[in-house]
């Protein structure tokens, strides 16, 4: 039943691509570069996040100006589709300052994005399981870094969402027997909220950065030539569409004030309150009816809507199902490549072809013919042949599907005759 | 007399992924395409398992034309293995295709599970270019 199911969503995935084939041709299609779309975007991340860094000032007092700086631009809706700015408020910040924030605002949700279509397309294609599950299990670890490290860009703003964010979090991790009340304090650098709180936000968001970088690594550690860049066409089209966002809906900061002043302009039909941020956070003032971002902000929904305990169960589930979901239904593996010693003479080209890094090639004994000879890794073998196909002198071969078997085949074709 | 008797036994032999076209639904007992008859396939795992010697064994042992069908480009179901056999038969990847074969003789196609129609059509065209090869000759 699971293995249909599986079928069928292949069946679904592949129609739905087969579609777009015409339209962009095999080699630009852009679904087919999922696995590579969050990376480069996340390359937008890292470069307006370093030009954002320059500016920020993680203080309880400076945070929230400092990015209103960079910004420069205090938007406050729109008139007649056109946004509108107030002047009086202008500051002198950074030239684009809001676009290169938006760039880093609108990146953020293309990278969640992205990241939630590859995992979904690697997993109904059922390319997930049996061999794979390294590169699945780091995915999990990638997708909880990435949620961190949007959740704690939000907190940076320290705005009346920001400081929700934070009672909340302290609330969720409080209700965590043993060890929740020294993880709430660990969370906010001390017992209460102070300058080091910001700090060691900071700290988790650029720290998580990092850490994604890591998870890569381990993403890819058994994938030959994994695809780290989208077609040059998809590259131009992603580039566009987050300068396009970031252009025409810079993330900007909106005061109580300013929105108080023009509450009561029938012009403005539309504030921009889905990009921008609140108003500055004032601690003991707490703003429960909170905006959530969809892509980062739904733990916060859960705790919100089901208290800490459901919230904990429920994501405690999910993170237990795709623990899981690489480990069943297990696969027949009876057919996974052998090595025929006498035949390898190293020259290591079925490890060179090896799509999952499963053939080592180590030396051989001292005294013998050759100096290397190939050994499978049967634990990472996919059973594919392409090491097959890559070796010249018959050494390596899939026991069920042998060179000798496909070539009598092929005779026995040409014997038939038409 | 002769020459009518070697047009009717025309074969070509494919080596076909098993994850690509729907091969299983396409051929009779005798492995050979309901389609097209003159058309006999090998189902491999993968396409990245042929070698190109492989290919060459059907032309020299009496096949007119050999063609290999692999997943569309960017979708192998193993990731490379379509790759690693474009780059075989391009000669940009050892095991290379050897200079002396007729690379006219040798087809690629890279196709998804959906893709039958597409596929007869590009075979289709395959075939009829070989056809004009024996034309010239």
């Amino acid at each position: 039943m699971y293995r249909k199911f599986l079928k069928t969503t292949k069946s679904l995935t592949v129609s739905l691509e087969k579609g777009l084939n015409a339209l962009t041709t095999q080699e630009h299609n852009p679904l087919y570069f999922h696995g590579a779309l969050p990376l480069y975007i996340f390359w937008f991340l890292i470069f307006s996040g370093i030009m954002l860094w320059m500016y920020y000032i993680p203080t309880l007092e400076r945070a929230w100006s400092s990015v209103n700086y960079i910004t420069s631009l205090p938007v406050l809706g729109q008139v007649d589709g056109k946004w509108v700015t107030d002047a009086t408020n202008a500051s002198t910040g950074i030239p684009y300052g809001a676009v290169v924030r938006g760039v880093h605002r609108w990146g953020a949700a293309g990278m969640m994005i992205a990241t939630v279509l590859h995992m979904l397309r690697v997993y109904f294609t059922d390319r997930h399981r049996s061999w794979r599950w390294l590169p699945w299990i780091s995915g999990v670890g990638l997708l909880a870094v990435l949620l961190f490290v949007g959740v704690t860009g939000y907190l940076l703003v320290w705005d009346n969402r920001a400081y929700a964010l934070v009672v909340f979090t302290q609330e969720f991790l409080r209700s965590l027997p043993l060890v929740g009340g020294a993880l709430a304090d660990f969370f906010v650098a001390g017992g209460q909220i102070t300058d080091y709180t910001l700090t060691r936000f900071f700290f988790f968001h650029i720290a998580g950065a990092t850490l994604i970088f890591v998870l890569i690594w381990v993403h890819f550690i058994r994938l030959k030539y994994p695809a780290v860049t989208p077609s040059r066409a998809t590259n131009f089209l992603t580039f566009g569409f987050i300068l396009a966002a970031a252009g025409s809906y810079p993330a900007v900061n909106v005061t109580k004030e300013l929105l108080e002043k023009y509450a009561s302009d029938s012009r403005i039909t539309q504030y921009s309150d889905y990009i921008a941020s609140d108003a500055p956070a004032h601690i003991g003032t707490l703003v429960t009816n909170i905006r959530y971002d969809a892509w980062y902000m739904f733990p916060y929904y859960l705790i919100d809507k089901l208290g800490a305990g459901w919230a904990w169960a429920v994501l405690g589930i999910a993170v237990a199902l795709l623990l899981v979901a690489p480990f069943y239904p297990k696969d027949i593996r009876d057919n996974i490549a052998v090595v025929t010693e006498a035949k390898c003479t190293g020259c290591t080209f079925c490890s060179l072809d090896c799509p999952f890094e499963a053939i080592d090639m180590v030396e051989r004994t001292p005294g013998s013919k050759f100096k290397l000879i190939a050994v499978v890794n049967e634990a990472r073998c996919s059973q594919c042949g392409v090491c097959v196909g890559a070796c010249p002198f018959l050494a390596i071969e899939l026991p069920n599907t042998h060179s000798k078997t496909i070539e009598a085949d092929v005779m026995a074709l040409l014997d038939q005759g038409a | 007399m002769t020459d009518t008797v070697e047009k009717k036994n025309k074969v070509i032999v494919g080596f076909v992924c098993q994850r690509s076209i729907p091969i299983q639904d396409m051929i009779d007992e005798h492995k050979a395409l309901l389609d097209d008859p003159e058309v006999k396939v090998v189902i491999l795992p993968c396409s990245g398992m042929v070698k190109p010697t492989q290919m060459e064994m059907a032309l020299t042992k009496g096949a007119d034309a050999t063609f290999v069908c692999g997943c569309a480009i960017g979708d192998c179901h193993y990731r490379t293995g379509n790759l690693m056999i474009r780059a075989r038969l391009e000669g940009e990847r050892n095991p290379k295709l050897r200079k002396t074969t007729d690379k006219r003789k040798v087809g690629m196609f890279f196709f998804t599970m959906k893709d039958k129609a597409p596929f007869l059509e590009a075979l289709k065209g395959f075939k009829d270019s070989v056809a004009a090869i024996g034309g010239e000759n």
